[in-house]
């Protein structure tokens, strides 16, 4: 067993600790970056045309209020 | 949790990622354009389905 520092030349992927962990912060920024971009498409998409019908068909779902809702919130935050 | 990388080799587990999301992004946008309600190029269409079968011979008794 080596220390957390130590290279590890053993490893499965062949990557050292320090590696391992320089890879883990350019992929989580990315990944929180892709995350940021599709909240943001999801929300578009929702004012476009929300995806949950109510129990009567889309025209008459509780979800309407929340599509005004989220509408207000988009000019809220803008 | 970057112990990960330890695991998994980065190039082989990136591109896999890839790939699965490429895919399921396709696969979501050809469901969504299949459908009247979601169809963004098109918009709603109205169902032709009455006129369907008229073509056919009438059945003979």
């Amino acid at each position: 067993m080596s220390s957390s520092t130590a290279p590890r030349p053993g490893s499965l992927s062949g990557l050292t600790d320090e590696e391992a962990r320089e890879f883990h912060s350019i992929f989580m920024f990315s990944f929180v970056v892709f995350l940021v971009v599709a909240i943001i498409a999801h929300i578009l998409a929702w004012i476009w045309r929300p995806w949950l019908p109510g129990v009567h068909g889309y025209q008459t779902g509780m979800l309407d209020h929340a599509h005004a809702l989220v509408g207000h919130a988009i000019t809220f935050l803008t | 949790m970057y112990k990960i990388w330890l695991l998994f080799d980065p190039r082989r587990a990136l591109i896999a990622l890839f790939v699965f999301l490429f895919a399921l992004a396709l696969l979501i946008h050809f469901i969504l354009l299949s459908t009247t309600r979601f169809n963004w190029l098109d918009g709603p269409q109205m169902s032709i389905s009455a006129p369907q079968n008229s073509a056919l011979p009438a059945p003979k008794n």
